[in-house]
């Protein structure tokens, strides 16, 4: 739980539980962590004046989902560019980032930091549809229904897209996470590359 | 494209429920003999818990929680904050009664309202959260009889479907060990269990059996389900709530962060109900 400096108006922030999902989705999209942040605060600005206009029965976080994402696109298209891969330090964005574990256990949350860091740098590497197509059905569990309204396509588009995006994700995640992809063996989860640096840091100590 | 690949995309869409009807249905039978479709399911099952295990991809940075309560804050004090249902349904009954002419009668009745409005409101919406959890259970334990809902683990192992839930509910919880009624047979015998969408979370059900009875335990993450309402019986710390739904009983209740839902047609008074399964444990005497 992240403590706030005015947590009485944070508190009172409709949505404000999907904020990492918003920020994560914002990163995925820009790869910019300066523009991601910019994103996700400008996703709860306009928000907040819409309010009024949002209906009883909506779905808040598809809502906010599919503000941030017309932002961006927004912002696209008044550059007058096409959209500019910059090129992400991960190193960079990882630092700072909090690491939500349920486990106290160092030793766990050392594995858990590796094998998200590991996801998230396979994750990049994949184009940008693939990309957030991931992070909203599998990180934030949108509905196929609920991602086909964000991204503005038939749920069709959605079901074959997201396959194609597992299927490439696999693809790079296998070759340093044999274990974690393959099933029957999951119980050895751990990529080759964790390993290796556990094996590393062990010898350290 | 061979004969597996065309499988995949109904694997993907029964891993994420959305699979109905006899496409479901195709795709069981199709896996009960298949075990090639049997290893992809569990592929993608592997990489669908690997995402599990890495949530949320990128937390949120301090400085931007900060930035966003910063910027609603004008926002409320210019008279632009976002006004939640209750308050909108007030203004709306303010404006209505200046109209009509009936002030003061109007105020002092709107007064009345707020009051009791305020009063009365958290109770109304906790009450209204409960019923739809019990009316979940319900409809799912309607469905999972009517063999709409099939099983994705058929155990009767508390420990085995502890773990095949490790990572795929938002929650952590274990299953007790069944008791045993004097003679050695036990109270009751786990059948098995599948994940269910409460409120587009993961929520698990789990299935019991009791000679002819069937019995489903829907457990949810207490930030979306509540136990409210009914007849309550107190058991230490623990608070039951006993209702009646569709001819079913539903006991509910919430404890560590964990929202249950217990759905039978076992008939009796909430005290029996509980003693069903109670009658041989040693915390029996707290339902008499």
């Amino acid at each position: 739980m992240f403590q706030k400096p005015n947590t009485s108006h944070a508190a009172d922030i409709v949505g404000i539980e999907h904020i990492d999902g918003l920020y994560s989705y914002a990163l995925v999209l820009t790869r910019n962590r300066s523009e991601a942040e910019d994103l996700a605060q400008e996703t709860y600005v306009r928000a907040i004046g819409a309010m009024e206009r949002l209906r009883p029965e909506s779905n808040v976080k598809s809502w906010l989902f599919t503000i941030l994402r017309n932002i961006w696109f927004n912002q696209l298209r008044q550059r007058r560019t096409a959209p500019q891969i910059v090129e992400m330090d991960v190193e960079g964005i990882n630092v700072g980032i909090g690491i939500k574990t349920s486990d106290d256990d160092p030793y766990a949350l050392y594995v858990s930091t590796l094998e998200r860091n590991q996801v998230r740098e396979d994750i990049e590497q994949l184009p940008a549809d693939f990309r957030e197509i991931i992070l909203l059905r599998e990180y934030e569990e949108l509905s196929y229904q609920e991602i086909a309204v964000i991204l503005n396509c038939p749920p069709g588009t959605v079901m074959s897209r997201l396959a194609r995006a597992r299927a490439k994700l696999r693809a790079l995640l296998s070759s340093t996470w044999q274990t974690a992809v393959q099933g029957g063996r999951e119980s050895s989860n751990e990529c080759s590359r964790c390993a290796s640096s556990q094996h590393s840091a062990l010898s350290r100590q | 494209m061979n004969a597996h690949d065309a499988h995949r995309l109904n694997i993907l869409l029964y891993l994420d429920n959305e699979l109905r009807g006899q496409e479901l249905e195709y795709l069981l039978a199709h896996l009960d003999n298949c075990p090639d479709c049997r290893r992809l399911l569990e592929e993608e099952r592997a990489l669908s818990n690997l995402f599990h295990r890495t949530r949320p991809l990128y937390t949120a940075p301090e400085p931007l929680r900060a930035r966003i309560a910063a910027a609603a804050g004008p926002a409320a004090a210019l008279g632009n904050k976002p006004e939640r249902k209750p308050e909108r349904l007030l203004r709306f009954g303010w404006q209505s009664a200046r109209r009509s002419g009936f002030r003061w009668v109007a105020l002092a009745a709107m007064i009345i309202v707020v009051v009791l409005g305020l009063t009365l409101l958290p109770t109304v919406v906790r009450h209204a959260e409960a019923a739809t959890f019990i009316d979940t259970a319900v409809t799912t334990h309607h469905s999972y009889q009517e063999n709409q809902l099939p099983l994705e683990i058929r155990s009767s192992s508390p420990e085995a479907v502890t773990a095949w839930f490790a990572g795929k509910v938002p929650f952590q919880f274990r299953l007790p060990s069944s008791q045993s009624l004097p003679g050695g047979h036990p109270a009751y015998a786990l059948t098995g269990a599948r994940l269910i969408k409460f409120k587009n979370e993961n929520a698990a059900l789990v299935t019991y059996q009791m000679k002819a009875e069937t019995i489903s335990l829907l457990v949810a993450s207490d930030k979306f389900a509540v136990a409210a309402g009914g007849d309550e019986i107190r058991s230490g710390k623990l608070t039951f709530h006993y209702n009646i739904r569709a001819e079913l009983n539903v006991i509910t209740w919430s404890t560590h962060g964990i929202t249950y839902a217990l759905v039978s047609s076992i008939h009796g008074s909430a005290q029996h109900s509980c003693l069903v399964c109670h009658q041989s444990m040693a915390d029996q005497s707290v339902f008499k």
